[in-house]
């Protein structure tokens, strides 16, 4: 029973557990920050979404042009398995980005002006290859979903982060 | 014999004069009161104030600005740790513990809301394992039974969620888990915690093998190494209720093969490669083995049977045969076993089991020729028999056993 703290310290390592968790939450937080910060931006058009989707649960849910990919852009040798995940390669086109291929490993060098978001297959067909981002959701904020609600039905500019350690998030919409 | 017994029995033996008050005292303080017990109450009121709390702060969550959200978690996370503490020192440990309980899912629930509150997505499970360690430190300090259980739980959602919303398996989660926990569970040897845990390790393994993609046989090589811990656990109830789940499942497996063993297209998805199933298999057969001479428990060895690999044997009619004759050896020997030990409890358990592979048998050998009337008469006569002829053997087993209780 020796190795277990002593109820001595046993405050002492309970402060220590307790403040830790704290601190771990406080560092997603930062993370968050962090990914805008370092991030590259990469800008993404979505289908036209419905604000109307707002009055029943409090985000709109978003269709990229990059969810449904040609499956010609997935080029290796094993069939694309549902749940796996992906690294989809982006390039700017305009002024949004659009994708080039579908790898499922991180490739090891890319041009300068490629970059990757990663992602989970959902499915796939003879033709089509269905993903998953992550970024589905976006909680708008209450003026936009105003401004949204009077234009009714249209398509988004969305705005990503992409950290260098990997972690993305959505950091604004326009929209179009 | 509890504490309640004696409490409900003894003043009536003080009364006939076959002891005195002073010893039933003494009786009595043999049986300490139970507090380790989980408390279901304390676990029922945290769960109904998360839930309003939730409910509450859900609805009003995306107009908060984001620094009061920021301080909802942290506020919330802290305060619940503090105030489990707070009523733990006074005495009341049920609801200190429910407290404390109610702060680590708080601090799960702060990990993904924060996430969500930046609109961040992670493509890696560290925030949860995070989750994860924090509940085994917690139990570890708190020596607490409700926060094993509730790691446990965290461990398999951790691991569930990565396979199927990331499509990762967290050996980190797996190993992190069965290490932290099960030496726990090694060092205070608990028979409910034994069977939580291994439930949630044959949770992890099953998920393990399906992100894997091979044959669901290999299941049974991991269910079986924890079985084989079962073996070497000092404390018999604890290590027996450790290696329940696992026999369970190769029962439930056993029990399917004799009833869809038939089609051929189960059986395919069956069959790992001969020699190396067999070898790891083998390899822990020998350290279960080595686990029940040292702890002399070598009748035990028959549970090993419902491991006979019988799907290797081509699919259709012998491979149902072989399945029910494995089933009818192992509730055999378990009523044979219970039977020398006198044991009344597992004659039961071996009565149902024999009665149920029964059922099962007279159901596959004879439900495709005969008629439907005759089939149903038959098989209730068959069964009403056996389990008149069972009962009659587990009753002599039970006068066998002392009588003190019986007037």
């Amino acid at each position: 029973m020796n190795s277990f703290p002593t109820p001595a310290n046993r405050r002492l390592w309970l402060l220590l557990l307790v403040g830790a968790q704290l601190l771990f939450i406080v560092a997603v937080a930062a993370a968050g920050y962090a990914t805008t910060a370092y991030g590259r931006t990469v800008q993404l058009r979505t289908a036209p979404v419905n604000p109307r989707d707002l009055l029943e649960r409090d985000h709109l849910r978003l269709t990229y042009g990059i969810t449904y990919l040609p499956l010609t852009l997935w080029q290796e040798a094993a069939e694309p398995r549902r749940r796996q995940p992906v690294y989809v390669a982006l390039r700017p086109q305009a002024d949004f980005y659009t994708a080039v291929r579908v790898y499922n490993q991180e490739p090891r060098a890319l041009p300068p002006e490629q970059v990757i978001l990663r992602g989970w297959v959902v499915g796939s067909n003879r033709r089509t290859l269905h993903l998953r981002y992550g970024l589905e959701r976006y909680y708008a904020p209450e003026s936009q979903a105003k401004a949204l609600n009077k234009k009714g039905p249209h398509a988004l500019l969305v705005h990503i982060s992409i950290a260098p350690w990997g972690q993305a998030r959505i950091t604004e919409a326009e929209v179009l | 014999m509890s504490r309640k017994f004696i409490e409900i029995e003894g003043p009536k033996w003080v009364e006939q004069g076959i002891i005195t008050t002073e010893q039933e005292q003494r009786l009595l303080a043999l049986y300490p009161v139970d507090d380790k017990a989980i408390g279901l109450l304390p676990l029922l009121g945290s769960l109904l104030v998360l839930l309003s709390a939730l409910s509450l702060i859900a609805a009003n969550w995306q107009e908060l600005p984001l620094p009061v959200r920021f301080g909802i978690l942290l506020g919330s996370v802290a305060g619940s740790y503090a105030a489990g503490e707070y009523f733990r020192r006074r005495g009341n440990t049920q609801l200190g513990m429910g407290l404390v309980g109610l702060g680590l899912i708080l601090f799960g629930t702060s990990i993904i809301l924060t996430s969500q509150m930046f609109q961040l997505i992670g493509y890696d499970v560290t925030g949860l394992v995070a989750w994860g360690v924090a509940g085994v430190g917690l139990t570890y300090l708190y020596r607490s039974r409700l926060l094993f259980v509730m790691t446990v739980a965290i461990g398999g959602i951790v691991q569930g969620y990565n396979t199927e919303v990331l499509g990762a398996f967290s050996y980190a989660t797996a190993v992190f888990t069965a290490l932290t926990l099960g030496y726990y569970w090694w060092r205070y040897p608990d028979a409910l915690l034994g069977a939580v845990l291994a439930t949630g390790l044959l949770w992890q393994a099953g998920l393990l093998i399906g992100f894997l993609h091979i044959k669901i046989t290999w299941f049974f090589v991991a269910a079986m190494l924890l079985y084989a811990f079962g073996d070497w656990q000092a404390d018999r109830p604890a290590g027996r209720a450790l290696q329940g789940p696992p026999l369970v499942a190769a029962f439930l497996f056993m029990l399917g093969l004799a009833i869809f063993g038939v089609a051929d297209s189960y059986t395919d998805r069956l069959r790992p490669p001969l020699l190396a199933y067999l070898a790891a298999l083998g390899a822990v057969l020998v350290l279960s083995l080595l686990g029940k001479k040292a702890r002399g428990r070598l009748g035990s060895a028959t549970d090993w049977l419902l491991l006979l690999p019988g799907f290797y044997l081509p699919a259709g009619l012998p491979l149902a045969v072989a399945a029910l004759v494995v089933l009818y050896a192992y509730a055999g020997t378990l009523l044979w076993r219970a039977h020398q030990e006198q044991n009344p409890d597992r004659v039961t358990l071996g009565t149902v089991l024999f009665i149920l592979t029964t059922a099962v048998a007279y159901f596959k050998l004879t439900w495709g020729f005969m008629n439907k009337s005759l089939f149903f008469l038959l098989g209730g006569v068959l069964l009403l028999s056996l389990s008149w002829y069972l009962r009659r053997r587990a009753v002599q087993t039970a006068s066998a056993t002392a009588l003190p209780e019986k007037p």
